[in-house]
This record gives structure tokens, C-alpha cells and sequence, in this order.
């Protein structure tokens, strides 16, 4: 039976001198998902996708794509035979022509899509003359796309598409991805620390802070699981120190007393009832708050 | 595509090379009949020229060697200027990025070959080229000999091109060494080079046998003896390196 999970990383640690760039790292990316990898700059996002596409060895733990192992030589040929990579420096032969680098690309794939290749050079208005090194950013950027896109990847890996756009080429290039996940089945392991870029396309969400994924699930349920407690009071808002296991984080000012809760709202609404404060709200949770108390806390 | 890509990142350092030897094979050629003259009509005090020390001893050594046709090409050409470019060139066609040439180091790794694919290929285009260049100038002596009404034999030709290539090769398995220990080109380059130089220095002021004779096979130039141990060490010691070379690849984390 096939894996169920495209990507499938457990306990995965990497040492750079003293550096702990990944610490004990876990996740799964199930297949046919897009998952937003989130994490702030130097979190580990970049390393674990390089772990996973071979280019750096883990110090330990695994890191498996489609069941085959990463860091064997063999079997991260066979995982690249099947995944489409944009770096986050757009890294591609600056020596080449538009036209040389696609040829060039496409006779490593058996599977490259000649028709994805022709319509995204005209999507992304991709001249098949142009220099790679005299394209800008943004167009450079479709050309990675074009290349990760037309390989008929069945995992796309992201690292960071976006950074250095423009909002209008930003958006052009998340619709650009959104278009062709809904035209064939592919699992995406997108890593950004756009947190709205996230939001506009992801299914799924991995939170990695220092090198641990600190958050993990579908972005509804985090969404429906994250509730804010808001209680205000009379007087200044009791110092008080709920033991409900779902609080991720207790904020006191003056009369009002505001908890993060993870889970079991419920619980900790009980648990507070006896202060009497003079109103209780609970409101839904964005991206941004869950990401934000996720790696501010403590790990 | 892997070769094509190799070709890509090393044409330019091949096709340059190539043409400034066989342009300078036609000069040396073209040189001949006035410095051949010259060298016949020389009078000659070998004893002082002994006395004189190590200059004066490599001064007899040319004059002698010079003296005839096959002599001058073998100590102008081969001892001389293919010796020394060989190894300018085969350097540095070895050097530099070995696995994208410049930019784009992360989009070969995401490619579905192995890093040991890419560094093999890339290694046998370069000593391929060089054997190149050290064959194709000195082949160009036995075809353009004949235009200033001279011979030059093509087993001599093959045999000292041969030689300069297995030697340079050393050289180049060197700075492909140091080409995945060091990023940028020029340490690599430099790094390589000066250790030719030091051997050669070493080799001249010691009146040793080293790399630089076994390259110019002054034993068959003098008395038709191939260098084999020379060669075969040469060989064995450009193995090891490339070998380290990929081992080096094989770990590294980019």
C-alpha cells in the first residue's frame, strides 16, 4: 500500500558546528495537501528542505518523500525524479537562454509537460531568448516556476517563492500555483513566513520554530481549535493562573485579562466563571496570532 | 546532458587554450630556420659553460638539444611551453564551481542525478580536454613541419603530448580537489598552480627527477626510454585525487 504521506519526517536533528539548525524535527505532509511551512528566518525551514531533497545529510532522525529515504544516495534520485524545487534565490544557470535551461530541465523528466511548459511561457509572457541572468527577480522567478510546474512533479517544493516580489507579482505567482494544483494532483510543501501568502492557499499548516514543528494540522481545525478568552473586569484584572490544559499563553493589562486556549474552551470558561468578571468574549484566532504565540513562547 | 552542461561551463577555458598553443606551435615552428641558423653558427666553450653553474649548464643543455630540428621542438615545445600550459590550462579547466560553473549550484542538486553523475562527467570532459590540448598542438607540429622544409615525427609528437597530458592531469586532479574544498575559483587555481611551481623550482635546482621530466620525457627524447614509472605513478596519484575530489562532493552539505 502506498505511503500516505508525501513527506514524512520524524525526530530529524542537524548540527552545523554548534549551530542546532533542527531539533528533533517531526512532521508529515499527507499527499495531495498544500502545506504552509512557516517559521521565522532561520527556524530551520530552508535546512529541512534541503535534508529532503538531499542536498545537505541529517546528523540523525529520518526524513522519507513517497516512503524513500532522503539521505540514501539512490533513493533521493528517485525522490527528485518526482519533485519540482524552487529555491528561495531563484538559483538557476544564469548562462543560459530561457530556451536552453527548459530543454536543458526537460530531458531529465520523461514525464515533462510540453503543453504546461508552452502555456507558461506565455502566462508568465517568458521571452525564449532572454539571458536567465538578465531576467528580473519576479520573471525569474516564473521561469522556476515554469520549471518545477512542467517536470510533472507529483511534489512541488517552495522555498520562499515569493520573497522579493512585488504584491501584483506575488500574486501572480500564488495564482499561478493555485491554478495548477487544481489541474492535477499534487502535494505542495510550501515554506514562507508570509503568513497571508499562506492563508490564501495552504490546506495545512507546520509551524517550525528553533528547529521543532511547535504547531501542526489542518488550517480549519487550528482555526476551530484556537479561541481568545477575553475577560474585562470592574476593577484591575485578578492575577490568576488557570490550570485548563488547553492555554497556550495568559496576557494581563489593567482590567482585562486575555488567554490564548489551544483546546477545551469550554474547561477553561468554567474554570474562570468564580472571578465574576462583568463580560466574557470568545473570539476566533488568526494565522497570524496562533503563528506569532507559537514562536514567542518558550520550547 | 550532463556533458552539455560540463561543455557549458568549460568551453570558453578549452577553446581559448587551444587556440593560443596551436598559434604558438606556428610561431615556434616559423622561428625555426632564422634561431636554427643562428644556433649552428655558435661557437661553444662547454667547459666554462659548466663552470658556470646551473644556468650556464641549462645554456649547453639548449644549445645542445637545439641543434636539431626534432631537438628544438622537443626542447622549446615540449620541455618548455607545453610543459608549463599544460598545467596553466589543465588547472584551470579544473577549477571553479564543479557542479553548476557559477550560479545554480541548488537547481543541479534538485536534478535526478547523482552528485557523483555530475562530478564524474565534469572530470572526464576536463582531462579529455586537456588531453586535447596537449595532442592537437603537437599533432600541428607534424603537419606544419613540412612548410619550412622540415620533418617531425608523429611517434615523437604522440609520445611527448601523451606524457604532458598524464602529468598536467596530476595537476588537474589537484585543483579538482581543492574545487570542492573552496568555493571560489581562484583559490583553487592558485593553490594548484603554485604547487607547480614549487616543483618545478625544486626539480631544477636539485637536478631531480621529477613531474616536469617525466612530462617532457627527456629520457625518450635522449634515448627513447618512456618514463613509465613516472607515468604510472602520475596516473595513480591523479586517481587518488579525483577520488578524494568525490568523497569530498559525497559529504558535503550545501
Amino acid at each position: 500500500m502506498a505511503d500516505p504521506s508525501a513527506v514524512d519526517v520524524v525526530d530529524l536533528r542537524k548540527t552545523y558546528g554548534e549551530v542546532e539548525a533542527l531539533r528533533g524535527l517531526t512532521l508529515q505532509v499527507p499527499r495531495g495537501s498544500i502545506c504552509g511551512f512557516l517559521g521565522r528566518n532561520g527556524a530551520g525551514k530552508t535546512t529541512t528542505i534541503k535534508v529532503l531533497l538531499g542536498m545537505t545529510r541529517p546528523s540523525s532522525g529520518a526524513a522519507r518523500v513517497f516512503g524513500l529515504a532522503a539521505d540514501h544516495a539512490g533513493d533521493s534520485v528517485r525522490i527528485r525524479q518526482r519533485t519540482g524545487f524552487v529555491s528561495e534565490e531563484k538559483d538557476l544557470y544564469d548562462v543560459m537562454t530561457v530556451d536552453q535551461i527548459v530543454r536543458f530541465t526537460a530531458r531529465f523528466y520523461p514525464g515533462w509537460q510540453k503543453d504546461l511548459e508552452e502555456q507558461y511561457l506565455r502566462t508568465f509572457e517568458l521571452s525564449r531568448d532572454r539571458k536567465v541572468g538578465d531576467l528580473s527577480r519576479g520573471t525569474r522567478t516564473k521561469l522556476a516556476l515554469l520549471l518545477a510546474f512542467s517536470r510533472g512533479a507529483d511534489l512541488l517544493i517552495l522555498d520562499e517563492p515569493t520573497s522579493g516580489l512585488d504584491p501584483a507579482a506575488t500574486e501572480e505567482v500564488l495564482q499561478a500555483l493555485v491554478s495548477h494544483v487544481a489541474r492535477r494532483e499534487v502535494t505542495v510543501f510550501l515554506s514562507s513566513h508570509h503568513l497571508n501568502q499562506i492563508e490564501q492557499v495552504a490546506d495545512r499548516v507546520v509551524i517550525i520554530d528553533r528547529g521543532q514543528a511547535v504547531v501542526a494540522g489542518g488550517l480549519e481545525d487550528l482555526r476551530d481549535s484556537y479561541r481568545r478568552v477575553q475577560l474585562v473586569f470592574d476593577a484591575a484584572a485578578p492575577d490568576v493562573t488557570p490550570r485548563a490544559s488547553g492555554i497556550v499563553s495568559t496576557e494581563r493589562r489593567g482590567r482585562v485579562l486575555t488567554m490564548l486556549c489551544r483546546s477545551g474552551v469550554e474547561e477553561v470558561l468554567a474554570e474562570l466563571r468564580p472571578l465574576a468578571a462583568a463580560s466574557v468574549d470568545v473570539m476566533p484566532v488568526s494565522l497570524k496570532e496562533i503563528f506569532l504565540e507559537s514562536v514567542n513562547g518558550d520550547h | 546532458m550532463l556533458w552539455y552542461k560540463a561543455w557549458l561551463d568549460t568551453r570558453w577555458r578549452f577553446v581559448i587554450p587551444l587556440v593560443v598553443l596551436i598559434v604558438n606551435v606556428w610561431g615556434l615552428i616559423l622561428e625555426y630556420p632564422p634561431v636554427g641558423g643562428v644556433l649552428h653558427s655558435l661557437q661553444v666553450q662547454p667547459d666554462a659553460l659548466i663552470r658556470s653553474g646551473a644556468l650556464g649548464r641549462a645554456i649547453l643543455e639548449s644549445i645542445d638539444a637545439e641543434r636539431t630540428y626534432r631537438g628544438y621542438i622537443w626542447y622549446q615545445w615540449f620541455r618548455n611551453n607545453l610543459s608549463q600550459l599544460a598545467i596553466l590550462f589543465a588547472v584551470l579547466l579544473a577549477s571553479g564551481n564543479l557542479l553548476s560553473g557559477g550560479a545554480g549550484t541548488l537547481f543541479t542538486l534538485s536534478l535526478p542525478r547523482s552528485r557523483t553523475a555530475w562530478l564524474t562527467t565534469r572530470a572526464i570532459l576536463g582531462l579529455a580536454q586537456s588531453l586535447i590540448l596537449a595532442l592537437v598542438p603537437s599533432m600541428a607540429i607534424v603537419v606544419l613541419s613540412p612548410a619550412i622544409g622540415q620533418q617531425y615525427a608523429l611517434t615523437d609528437a604522440m609520445v611527448h603530448a601523451v606524457c604532458a597530458f598524464i602529468v598536467s592531469a596530476m595537476f588537474f586532479g589537484l585543483a579538482f580537489l581543492l574545487s570542492t574544498i573552496y568555493a571560489d575559483m581562484w583559490r583553487p587555481l592558485l593553490m594548484a598552480g603554485g604547487v607547480a611551481i614549487v616543483i618545478s623550482v625544486i626539480e631544477s635546482q636539485l637536478a631531480v627527477n621529477g613531474p616536469f621530466r617525466v612530462m617532457s620525457a627527456s629520457s625518450y627524447f635522449s634515448d627513447g626510454a618512456i618514463p613509465w614509472l613516472g607515468l604510472v605513478l602520475s596516473a595513480v596519484i591523479t586517481a587518488a585525487l579525483l577520488y578524494g575530489a568525490a568523497l569530498n562532493v559525497a559529504r558535503h552539505d550545501f
